[in-house]
């Protein structure tokens, strides 16, 4: 008699690969139904459960592509990158990296790109929370350490730069666009900043000072640091006004002081 | 252990996302809810924030769908501690899994597979329900699943499976009537002998919910009403066991609130009937 664990290998080999060998040495009992109709069923349930998951996470991935193209691309992506949890909630990372190999897509050289986005925003809504920022711990900080400060920003703020305009190419394949929907892919790329607001994910397109700046906090960098990467980059970059916006906006939503830099672990 | 049923025998609906903001709203009044635990496994945001708020006004119930009880790879610690973490939050009446298994290998088929009903598979689900119901510290209920297919190596019938399990851990019971109208059609049974074979005083909650006949094979969707065949199990059932918890599953081509709240209601007065004839 096979072990459990055999009969649960051959059962994934029958029903993710359609391998015919490990069907018939499952032992199904056939009865009304042959022991292939019974195997399809399992095959189409989970083949099926991943398409509708993922759609879910990329839904504009699906719109680019069209239902058949996005379920072919799905089943290939599930033999190659297996789930390892039990949270189907949490699959799908690695979707981008996928696609950019997946000769099919070749012509669409953007699609891995509106995948991150769309893995970004799938991220943002599942985030941890974080209290709102307060003025005063920041109005308490001496003059002279200010520089030292290391901004804290949510924990659903992520980055997504493309070469090409993803934001423009999402914002046309939301269900609620009218209009013009031709996107020019010579138009220019992307720095985007993806968070979870009060009332729901919010994506914004950053200036290159304004992205170097928040990228440097993610990154474990003081203030100093950072308003000199902005400036490096652009040379024109409002230090007081970016900061208040992102204060206001709940981007930024704590600091740490030099003393507490030692404590400081990066998520 | 505590306890494992703190929950009403009244009816309760499985909550799904399109409905949360409504029951938030409208506060109906339904005996319980039962969410997927998995949906939950969240640092936060606005899903989590929802359950906290409902948590306030219902009782409810963790499902599990992906612990995979019965797979010969390792139990998953990581998904144990987000269990674990979950109900810390929530303080659920109950917590349920199936089963069942879905990995194998490192890989997950996020599916409830069908196991053969071994000594072998009940060793293992036996021990891996004991080492759930250790990290918990509390009572588990499993849930005996639908299945397309069956094994030929099998050494029982599922309802000896079952019950073999909930004696050997002092597990409880959650008793899907649909599940085991559907295995009996698709396995050529009598759901009765099925039923007889379950000890009741392991039953904690029971589950309806409505499957498709449009192939070969009777497929558990979840997606229609409960039929009137699982209907007169469902009777039969509570005769034997008693008035129990009661849900109703909805998960694909999910109607309006109402649809759950009126099968509810029919789950409802077949338990008060019991009450009515127990008194």
């Amino acid at each position: 008699m096979p072990s459990l664990r055999e009969v649960q290998r051959r059962f994934v080999a029958a029903t993710v690969f359609g391998d015919s060998g490990a069907l018939a040495e499952l032992g199904i009992v056939a009865g009304a139904l042959d022991p292939t109709a019974r195997i399809a069923i399992y095959r189409d349930n989970a083949l099926g459960n991943y398409r509708k998951a993922l759609a879910a996470t990329y839904p504009v991935v699906q719109r680019l592509v069209g239902i058949a193209f996005f379920n072919a691309a799905i089943d290939a992506f599930v033999r190659a990158h297996p789930s390892p949890r039990g949270d189907v909630n949490r699959y799908g990372s690695e979707l981008a990296r996928f696609l950019a190999a997946y000769p099919p897509a070749r012509e669409l050289p953007y699609l891995p790109h509106v995948a991150r986005l769309e893995w970004a925003i799938d991220q943002a809504n599942i985030a941890a929370d974080a209290p709102p920022f307060d003025p005063a711990a920041l109005r308490a900080v001496p003059e002279d350490v200010l520089g030292e400060l290391r901004f804290v920003l949510h924990p659903s703020a992520q980055f997504v730069v493309s070469a090409y305009p993803i934001f423009h190419i999402w914002q046309v394949n939301q269900p609620g666009h009218a209009g013009d929907d031709r996107v020019d892919l010579g138009e220019g790329g992307d720095a985007l900043l993806v968070r979870r607001a009060s009332d729901g994910v919010v994506i914004e397109r950053l200036a290159a000072g304004e992205h170097a700046f928040l990228a440097a906090f993610a990154g474990n960098r003081a203030l100093r640091d950072a308003t000199e990467r902005a400036f490096g980059i652009e040379p024109s970059f409002d230090l007081a006004d970016v900061l208040r916006r992102h204060v206001s906006a709940g981007t930024v939503v704590a600091f740490l002081a030099p003393s507490d830099v030692s404590s400081w672990t990066p998520r | 252990m505590p306890p494992a049923t703190p929950l009403p025998p009244v009816a309760g609906i499985g909550l799904r996302s399109p409905h949360v903001a409504q029951v938030r709203r409208d506060r109906p009044p339904i005996g319980w809810l039962e969410v997927h635990s998995e949906n939950y496994f969240v640092d936060g945001g606005p899903a989590l924030a929802a359950l906290e708020a409902i948590r306030a006004d219902y009782p409810i119930s963790l499902h599990g769908v992906g612990l995979s009880l019965g797979s010969a790879d390792a139990l998953d610690a990581g998904h144990l501690a987000q269990l674990k973490r979950l109900a810390a939050r929530v303080e659920p009446a109950l917590i349920s899994e199936h089963l069942c298994w879905g990995r194998i290998d490192g890989r997950h088929l996020n599916d409830l597979l069908p196991l053969p009903f071994t000594d072998e598979a009940l060793a293992l689900c036996c021990d891996r329900i004991d080492a759930v119901q250790a990290a918990l510290g509390r009572v588990l209920l499993v849930e005996n699943v639908s299945a397309y297919l069956r094994f030929a190596s099998d050494a029982m019938a599922e309802w000896e499976f079952v019950a073999a399990v909930a004696r050997r851990t002092g597990c409880k019971l959650l008793f899907d009537v649909n599940n085991v109208y559907v295995n009996a059609m698709n396995h050529g049974f009598d759901p009765r002998v099925y039923l007889a074979a379950i000890p009741g005083e392991a039953v904690a909650e029971i589950h309806l919910a409505g499957f498709d006949a449009s192939g070969p094979c009777l497929i558990d969707t979840h997606g229609t009403r409960v039929a009137p065949p699982v209907w007169a199990l469902y009777r039969a059932t509570i005769e034997r066991f008693g008035a129990k918890p009661t849900l109703i599953e909805w998960d694909t081509d999910l109607p309006g609130l109402d649809v759950l709240q009126d099968e509810a209601a029919i789950a409802q007065s077949i338990l008060e009937e019991a009450d009515a004839v127990a008194a």
